[in-house]
């Protein structure tokens, strides 16, 4: 079961697009199988707001760092999802977005845990 | 294709949506919960699906114009259910909206539309300041011109021109024509080149060689009928040929009211004297010079000039530098941007009410509102549909606004009266609706409609969706913040009202003054007329002096004429001139002294009520063989020898021969208006200093325009080619030269009483609908024994803070704001204590009978009733009602402001005469039976003149073109006695003949 909300981390702004575009360097996915990822990978702590998923993945898609296609799948491939996959300009994107993350983290790392200047 | 591709994209993502809660519903299904619970629970935590559809939908698209006009549909269903209040909103903005698009045009007009010369921004006027005496805008000498002209850096280039008057002969009658000499480079500073022909070369600056000219574009349409063969043509000024060499193109008409231009000569005794100062100068600044390096510069030259020459240059030792722009938008700049103030007021005051309506109407609406949010209609997007509706009413009440400002442009064009001269004020016949106003008034109506329109959509917003839907209407009472929004409403209101008010009343205050005020002459029953005589035709002064004591003579004889005097430039007209008076015994360090001269007949100060103070008037024997004599206005007289006796002073004054002697001194008078200083006046007999230039000042028993033509014939019996101009009664010239004052007031008293109706409406509005929402409480307070009194108190009171704020704020604005009022003011304080007090005093009443109304209401409820009492059902009621009447009051003075001209049954009786006839033959006596028949004949209409002297003309009800000299023609030249509807008009008289019969001779 999902965990309590006060256990839930809101997501910080614009790291959606980053946690989707990782998320479909795996591979193609649809929309409940990016939210679903997020959610078990992070053990239930990341919640993935439909409010925010559809719009984001639209938006992802009109920078065409991902492109949609409707594909046949499931155990007997009758029912169709509209599959997510990553563009080349989205995987630059994801290096870039990654490195800033990256700075951003070290920064606010460097001001929580100083490390003691022997 | 774009509309194709959006509904595919709709479709795309329902579809994808909804594989989305299918996949979740199987998911807890596989987790052992049933088939309908799965679905329930997958959609409770997907959330809101049409706000998701919604928000993804506008990463493609933004705001579409499909939702626009869904806002637009929806807004205009709900103006449906509130007629009454929109009406009134729509309305009131109009009003506002109207009043300041009509306020815009003339400053559209008169300061924004661009001047017809190349970079009008760079063209400076450039003026003498004479500090001793206060007088800014002084004339230039021609040595102090070429000096200025060689010694600055700061001008491309210098010119130089100086008014004359001529009188145009030739085809048609005698024409005064004002005109301008201009230095030869005067057109290329003012950056013009003909329509056709050329402009002046610098040799025709030579006297022998300046008799050619240049025709402004009106002249050379109304007089030659825009031939362009004009050019090289001889037209005939004061009798001499000059040649056409050029026009101008329309619009260029600098200065004001010139009709032709001729090439400037200097004469030879004014090249050198420093105090014969005539010329004019315009300039145009070098590329990147400020009007205050300009003016730094200049400043320096004229000190210099002062300390070379102090005989005549002492006191003109600085120099002012007037934009052209301002120089023609002169005198009215400052009241326009008060005007423009004050209708911002009056719109702002308009928002703060109709935002009061729709926050009213905003409670009633809380619960769809609720119900929409509960949808998943977003914060932005209910702001939105807000703002629909608010824009769509502001639009509405702006193509209203738009119609009363074309009305009102109309009554507007009366700041500009064509005859004023005394001012500077741009000549202005009409006042277009252009695009940009146009486009001022959409901008005022979508900025109105979003002040207006946010606040009830924050109000709304704010409250609690759960606790809306909720809430039973019974227990409804409107949130706390609607209701502190709603008195900060009422307290801008008052404040804004109350700056308004206090304006309009000393703008009126002063006013008053300025009517009271004491021009120095008694302008009642004064006929004047103004002659140039022709100095070709009129070569020596011996000439001129016959003309004009022929013509006063004669006009003196005339019935009616109490007493007749001429005058060389009469006062309001607009011209004067000055000169350099000293005192002849005193030593050459004796400072010359400019005064502004005229030459007067004996009877002058007579007719015009000017008092002799000290020693005598002018007689007849005081000619050109008498001993040269002079009289000084009191205050001149006063700066001249100060304390000593001034008459039998001799005096020197310049361009005069010989001494003059003071016999006498006068009261002063205003000789540019009420609203500029007394000037230092000198005056000379008429026989010892003639000019060619001839005013007259006719006193007369009655109304002095009744003697116009008499005046008129006795001059050209004497001269039939001799032009007269400005036939007019002094009085007129004096209520003319307050026009703009006039205007500014009265458009003030209207703005602020319209400010105050707004404001009392709006805290009726607010305590109303408090009070209506608080009936059960009230219902309550009576059933337990409290009073009408104490109700009454309860009710009215609750405005009370809100509107001692707004006093409070108000007094502070105003006298904070006064003082951009001051160049408006003659005689007044900005922030006149007493004013303010009676325009606080007025907002106070206004407010407490604005409360009073709904108070006395609440104290009579039944206690029955307003226990049982359900919010919606009175409030809606009494706002509707008031709504409605409003409504209708505000019909009502329209209705009455274009009210129908009065009508009335009548019986009249008179002679049957050709309209001609009535009106040239001096509508005294019947004529031939013949000549009527004979002019009616010939198309001139047949009319009724009755025995007192009304003329009445015939008109016909259903066809207005339809003439009625049929039904008349068989009486021609008869008395008749006609029966039927009188109206009037303008003072104008139509009957609709419904009986008409012979009547005794």
């Amino acid at each position: 079961m999902a965990k309590s909300s006060s256990d839930r981390i809101e997501l910080l702004q614009g790291t959606l697009d980053m946690l989707i575009l990782r998320t479909l360097l795996f591979g193609p996915a649809h929309g409940h199988q990016i939210a679903k990822h997020i959610q078990r990978t992070t053990e239930d702590l990341l919640q993935v707001e439909h409010g925010s998923l559809y719009p984001a993945l639209h938006r992802l898609e009109r920078q065409r760092w991902i492109v949609a296609k409707w594909e046949p799948a499931g155990k007997d491939l009758k029912r169709q999802f509209k599959y997510y996959r990553l563009t080349p300009a989205g995987k630059k994107q994801l290096v870039a977005e990654e490195s800033k993350w990256k700075q951003l983290t070290t920064a606010i790392a460097r001001i929580m845990w100083p490390v003691e200047e022997e | 294709m774009r509309w194709f591709r959006r509904r595919e994209r709709d479709k795309d993502l329902e579809r994808e949506l909804r594989s989305h809660l299918e996949l979740e519903a199987e998911e807890l299904q596989q987790d052992g919960a049933s088939a309908e619970e799965a679905r329930y629970a997958a959609r409770r935590s997907f959330g809101n699906p049409t706000l998701i559809k919604e928000d993804t939908r506008s990463i493609w698209t933004g705001i579409s114009i499909e939702r626009l006009w869904q806002d637009t549909r929806f807004a205009l269903r709900t103006t449906r259910n509130h007629r009454g209040s929109t009406a009134i909103a729509a309305l009131t903005l109009a009003l506002g909206i109207g009043a300041n698009t009509a306020i815009f045009s003339v400053v559209n007009t008169v300061l924004l539309a661009p001047l017809p010369y190349k970079d009008a921004d760079r063209l400076m006027t450039v003026w003498g300041y004479n500090r001793s005496r206060g007088f800014n805008t002084d004339q230039v000498s021609a040595p102090d011109f070429a000096d200025w002209r060689l010694q600055n850096h700061v001008f491309e280039d210098l010119a130089a021109s100086t008014d004359v008057m001529y009188t145009l002969t030739g085809s048609g009658e005698p024409m005064a024509i004002i005109g301008y000499r201009f230095s030869a480079n005067f057109f290329h500073v003012l950056g013009v080149a003909p329509l056709h022909g050329r402009t002046f070369f610098p040799a025709e600056q030579q006297p022998g060689k300046d008799h050619v000219v240049v025709l402004g574009y009106q002249l050379w349409q109304s007089r030659f009928g825009g031939d362009r063969s004009m050019v090289g043509r001889t037209v005939r000024l004061d009798g001499a040929p000059y040649t056409v060499i050029g026009v101008m193109p329309r619009g260029v008409d600098y200065p004001g009211t010139v009709q032709l231009w001729t090439p400037l000569t200097i004469p030879p005794e004014a090249i050198h004297d420093r105090a014969y100062r005539f010329l004019r100068m315009l300039g145009r600044l070098k590329p990147g010079v400020s009007i205050n390096q300009a003016q730094t510069e200049m400043n320096a030259i004229a000190r210099h000039l002062a300390r070379e020459y102090p005989k005549t240059n002492k006191e003109e030792d600085a120099i002012n530098i007037i934009s052209l722009r301002q120089m023609i938008s002169g005198d009215i700049r400052p009241a326009l941007l008060v005007l423009m103030c004050a209708v911002g007021f009056v719109l702002l005051i308009a928002c703060a009410n109709v935002a009061n309506l729709l926050l009213v109407r905003a409670v009633d609406r809380r619960r769809e509102v609720a119900i929409r949010a509960a949808l998943g209609a977003a914060g932005p997007r209910l702001i939105r549909q807000f703002l629909t509706e608010s824009i769509l009413l502001a639009l509405a009440a702006g193509a209203l606004g738009l119609l009363l400002a074309f009305q009102g442009t109309r009554a507007l064009v009366a700041l500009f009266p064509p005859t004023i001269a005394n001012l500077s004020i741009p000549r202005i016949d009409q006042i277009p609706i252009d695009s940009h106003v146009l486009g001022f008034s959409l901008l005022a109506s979508l900025l109105a409609g979003t002040i207006f329109g946010l606040i009830p959509a924050f109000e709304a917003m704010r409250s609690d969706t759960g606790e809306s839907l909720k809430e039973s209407s019974r227990t409804s009472t409107g949130t706390i913040s609607g209701r502190r929004f709603r008195s900060v409403l009422v307290t801008l209101e008052i404040a804004l009202s109350l700056i308004l008010l206090a304006a309009a009343g000393v703008t009126l205050k002063s006013f008053a003054q300025l009517l009271r005020g004491n021009l120095g002459f008694n302008p009642q029953n004064v006929l004047t007329a103004r002659l140039m005589l022709p100095p070709l035709k009129y070569e020596s002064e011996a000439q001129q002096l016959a003309f004009g004591n022929q013509v006063a003579d004669r006009v003196s004889s005339l019935p009616g004429v109490q007493s007749a005097g001429t005058v060389t430039f009469l006062p309001l007209s607009g011209w004067w001139g000055t000169r350099n008076v000293s005192i002849a015994a005193g030593s050459d360090a004796n400072q010359q002294r400019d005064a502004v001269w005229s030459s007067v007949t004996p009877d002058y100060f007579r007719a015009m009520g000017i008092p002799l103070i000290e020693g005598r008037s002018f007689t007849k024997y005081d000619d050109a063989a008498a001993v040269p004599v002079a009289i000084l206005s009191i205050t001149f007289a006063r700066r001249l020898v100060s304390n000593e006796n001034p008459l039998g002073k001799r005096l020197k004054v310049a361009g005069l021969k010989s001494n003059v002697e003071v016999i006498g001194v006068v009261g002063d008078v205003h000789q540019l208006g009420m609203t500029s200083d007394v000037t230092s006046e000198i005056y000379f007999p008429f026989s010892q200093v003639p000019t060619p230039l001839l005013c007259f000042a006719i006193r007369t028993a009655g109304y002095p325009m009744n003697l116009a033509n008499a005046v008129e014939r006795q001059i050209w019996a004497i001269d039939k080619d001799q032009a007269v101009s400005f036939v007019m009664p002094m009085a007129d010239l004096a209520s003319e030269s307050l026009a703009p004052q006039r205007v500014i007031s009265i458009l003030l008293g209207i703005f602020a009483v319209m400010a105050l109706i707004m404001a009392a409406v709006g805290i009726y509005g607010v305590i109303s609908f408090a009070t209506a929402q608080r009936t059960q409480e009230i219902g309550v307070r009576i059933a337990l024994g409290a009073h009408s009194g104490d109700v009454l108190k309860l009710i009215a009171g609750q405005g009370l803070p809100s509107v001692a704020v707004g006093l409070a704020l108000g007094l502070a604005g105003s006298v904070g704001l006064m003082r951009f009022l001051s160049s408006l003011l003659y005689g007044v304080r900005p922030a006149d204590p007493l004013i303010l007090a009676i325009a606080a005093a007025a907002l106070v009443t206004s407010a407490l009978l604005a409360s009073y109304v709904p108070a006395h209401r609440a104290a009579k409820l039944d206690p029955t009733v307003a226990l049982r009492h359900e919010y919606d059902l009175p409030v809606i009621i009494h706002f509707r009602m008031f709504c409605s009447k409003l409504t209708l009051s505000f019909l009502l003075i329209f209705g009455i402001a274009n009210a129908a001209p009065a009508e009335e049954r009548k019986t009249i009786t008179g002679w049957v005469l050709d309209s001609a006839c009535a009106f040239t033959k001096g509508l005294d006596k019947p004529i031939s039976r013949d000549c009527a028949l004979a002019c009616a004949r010939k198309g001139s209409p047949l009319v009724i003149l009755q025995d007192d002297g009304t003329v009445f003309w015939p008109i016909s009800e259903s066809m207005p073109a339809a003439g009625q000299n049929d039904r008349l023609l068989p009486y021609a030249g008869k008395r008749v006695t006609a029966t039927g509807k009188v109206y009037s008009k303008g003072g104008s008289q139509a009957v609709v003949i419904e009986k008409l019969t012979a009547a005794n001779q």
